[in-house]
């Protein structure tokens, strides 16, 4: 080979691998909308964008699994925490977590109340960014959830059995709905909800106590409720609930079938 | 040292020598914040202290390539640079602006992007700054009216990396094609036009280590840059598999990715066959430690490491995890940290008095302590990384508790960072040792025995 033939070689692999990759790149301007929702991509969420920046929120988490490494992903965090409870952690993140346990704290990020429903609305939207279903399976921010764990099992979408209660526990595993990402079903074990271990022996003595004001007359009527109607009888605790409104989110009455909440009722049902 | 103008590289390097100490300080801070808690919390929590390192590393050694620049360009061109007056200006500049970005990250002045943090007016300064440095380069081949391959590749590499910054000023609403764009700047950048600046420089070292015949090369040169750009190029989609891009990237970045060590195996075959035919003979054999060092840690630290999770199928699982942190450390040092202490090594008993061509203990205790600590870094990143990856997204156990379990590979973590930045102030140590050579004394007459072995006459003219 001569001086001449590499050059050629040089310039021939250049081009050709420059064409392909800028002629792909036309073509991903044309899915991006289409990926990402951008007809959802309201001014809010924008703003929120900023927010994320100014910040430099990425310097210490990940977003689709991209920026610093010492602090969970965010990808999907609005699937997992309902807004209420990422407010209440926004505007202080030291009632939620301790440094003494976990050896290190999310600083305050000294955000206004409009920056961090921005913020949020940015996450949520980027939550719904259609990524080849990254995470595999959800990256959970702090618990122990090995005890419960489904590897090697097939998601819910892939019916396990026709038992309710095997499929309400397939579904309570997988993401979403993410249940486990805030409660495990460990004794004590309270994640960033409480734990349901012994459930259905709780629900039937709330259903009867002073405090309780909802319509549920048994257990199974109770635990419904807090699936549906999150907000109706709240946990005691100050990392659950803020100004009468559960932490949890409260899209489950319209996101899941109510063949799904019945399978979950009667899988948690058990839990005694 | 031929030309007068070539001192210009003393002060390049001088203070790539001060950004690089400082960076490390900044690194050790950082990783101590991983064993927790951390005191600083309120004023210097990690997200800044991070940022620092990251920018101080990517200031530096872009110093480093352009006083080498400096340095190269008269004995390759046979010509005093055309400017000297600018290149301390763009220095001066480049200086102020990577100090006023350092403070201003300290009170939360940034784009808050990673890598790319500079805010908008500092980002025109980096551009005003290259520009001043291309046309000083340029107008000095120009006035020339000779130039080499090897210096047209690291020119070429460094006016492309110029270019590539450019996607970096434009802001986007939509966060899935912002995170597209940075990847044309950072990715570009390191797997490939960074790799051709590397190239050029490792062509110019071993021509003079090796008294090697330029004309076989130069065409091997080519024939490198053109691998880096086959697999390179479309290789970017390695970062594209999860951010919100067709799916088409995944094979393609899988495929052309996982190429991309092959050219860094090819530089390092270019370096070893080039010295071996020289017999390891030429009295700067700590130069000669950095260059084949650079050239065979690339194939470690940016070849096999980012080989380990280039797969989509794994990617998929150690994506946003320490594993990453392993590869980026590896990468970056044994590809652009070491070619610039190639060249400072080679080049410092031209710039200096008083220093020995075959270099002293000291120079050889740093390379091995910096060499031998960066690996065990890349250990502990590594080590940590699996944990990571099989606790928290296997297993399914909640970040923060995996983290918790992760403190002894932290440890190891501060223990291998602390023989590397020993060794790192060494080399910074013996480089301020002796004063620069004042740019009155050099002539051609008296300038340092720049020997290629004996019985290799370089047909490179200055060698
Ligand atoms: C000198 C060359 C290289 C340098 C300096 C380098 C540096 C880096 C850095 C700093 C990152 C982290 C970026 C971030 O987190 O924002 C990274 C990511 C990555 N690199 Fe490299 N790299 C080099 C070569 C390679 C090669 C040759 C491969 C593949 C064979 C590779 C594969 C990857 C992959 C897959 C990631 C993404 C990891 C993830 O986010 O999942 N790199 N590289
Ligand atoms: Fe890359």
């Amino acid at each position: 080979m001569t001086k001449r033939q590499g050059r050629l070689f040089f310039i021939i692999c250049t081009l050709v691998s420059a064409t392909a990759f800028i002629g792909l790149t036309f073509d991903s301007h044309r899915r991006f909308p289409g990926l990402t929702n951008e007809d959802k991509l309201t001014p809010e969420i924008i703003r929120g964008k900023d927010v994320w920046h100014n910040s430099n929120c990425i310097n210490c988490h990940t977003l689709l699994g991209e920026g610093g490494y010492y602090a969970p992903d965010l990808t999907k965090i609005t699937q997992q925490r309902g807004t209420p409870y990422l407010t209440a952690f926004l505007k202080d993140p030291s009632q939620f977590y301790s440094e003494e346990k976990h050896r290190r704290l999310m600083p305050n990020p000294k955000l206004s109340d409009a920056e961090i429903s921005e913020v949020i609305a940015f996450l949520d939207w980027v939550g719904h960014i259609d990524n080849q279903g990254w995470p595999p399976r959800p990256i959970i921010v702090s618990g122990t959830t090995i005890p419960g764990t489904d590897v090697g099992q097939p998601s819910t979408h892939t019916s396990v059995s026709t038992d309710p209660v095997a499929q309400g526990e397939a579904l309570f595993r997988s993401s979403p709905p993410a249940c486990g990402a805030c409660h495990s079903i460990a004794p004590g074990v309270n994640l960033a909800g409480p734990t349901l271990a012994g459930l259905a022996t709780r629900a039937a003595a709330i259903i009867t106590s002073p405090e309780y004001k909802g319509e549920a007359k048994t257990s199974a009527d109770y635990i419904r409720e807090s699936i549906t109607h999150p907000s109706v009888y709240l946990v005691p605790g100050a990392t659950y609930s803020a100004n009468n409104q559960s932490f949890m989110p409260d899209n489950f009455a319209t996101d899941l079938e109510p063949r799904q909440i019945d399978s979950l009722v009667a899988y948690l049902e058990t839990l005694k | 040292m031929r030309y007068r103008s070539q001192s210009i590289a003393y002060w390049y390097f001088a203070i790539a020598m001060c950004l690089f100490g400082l960076q490390l300080v900044f690194g050790l801070l950082t990783a101590s914040k991983y064993l927790g808690p951390d005191p600083l919390l309120d004023f210097l929590p990690f997200d800044k202290t991070k940022a620092i390192h990251t920018n101080l590393l990517i200031v530096w050694v872009l110093t480093g390539f352009m006083g080498a620049t400096y340095y190269v360009v008269p004995e390759e061109s046979r010509s005093e640079i055309y400017s000297v007056k600018l290149a301390y200006i763009q220095l001066v500049t480049w200086t102020l602006m990577g100090v006023t970005a350092i403070v201003g990250y300290m009170f939360g002045w940034t784009a808050g992007n990673k890598m790319l943090e500079q805010p908008f007016p500092l980002k025109i300064v980096i551009v005003i700054v290259m520009l001043m440095f291309l046309y000083n380069i340029l107008m000095t081949i120009k006035r020339a009216g000779r130039w080499t391959v090897t210096e047209g590749v690291l020119v070429a590499g460094l006016g492309l990396a110029a270019v590539l910054y450019l996607p970096a000023l434009i802001e986007y609403e939509n966060y899935t094609v912002s995170i597209f764009y940075r990847w044309w700047t950072i990715h570009l950048w390191v797997e490939g036009v960074w790799e051709m600046i590397q190239g050029g420089l490792l062509a110019y070292l071993l021509i003079r280590l090796s008294g090697a015949d330029r004309e076989v090369m130069e065409k091997w040169l080519y024939v490198i840059v053109g691998l880096v750009f086959m697999a390179g190029i479309l290789g970017t989609a390695h970062h594209y598999y999860w951010v919100g891009v067709p799916h088409y990237w995944l094979p393609i970045g899988g495929f052309f990715s996982a190429l991309e060590p092959m050219a860094l195996l090819g530089m390092a075959m270019y370096a070893y066959f080039a010295m071996r035919r020289a017999g390891f003979s030429h009295p700067n054999s700590l130069a000669v430690h950095w260059t084949i060092g650079s050239a065979v840690f690339t194939v470690f630290g940016a070849g096999l490491l980012g080989l380990a999770h280039t797969w989509p199928s794994v990617n998929k699982w150690t994506h946003g995890t320490l594993i990453t942190a392993m590869h980026g450390h590896g990468a970056f040092y044994g590809a652009y940290a070491m070619t610039v202490m190639a060249m400072i090594s080679y080049t410092l008993p031209h710039l200096t008095n008083d220093r020995k061509v075959e270099g002293n203990s000291l120079g050889y205790w740093a390379f091995w302590m910096q060499v031998m600590g960066m690996f065990g870094m890349t250990l502990s990143f590594g080590t940590a990384g699996i944990g990571q990856v099989y606790l928290e997204r296997i297993l399914g156990l909640g970040y923060l508790d995996t983290q918790l379990k992760l403190q002894v590979h932290f440890l190891m973590l501060i223990a291998t960072a602390s023989v590397f930045a020993t060794g790192a102030a060494l080399f910074i140590w013996n480089f301020f040792r002796t004063v620069p050579r004042s740019a009155a004394t050099i002539d051609s007459s008296t300038s340092a025995p720049d020997l290629a072995p004996a019985g290799h006459a370089s047909s490179a003219g200055s060698g």
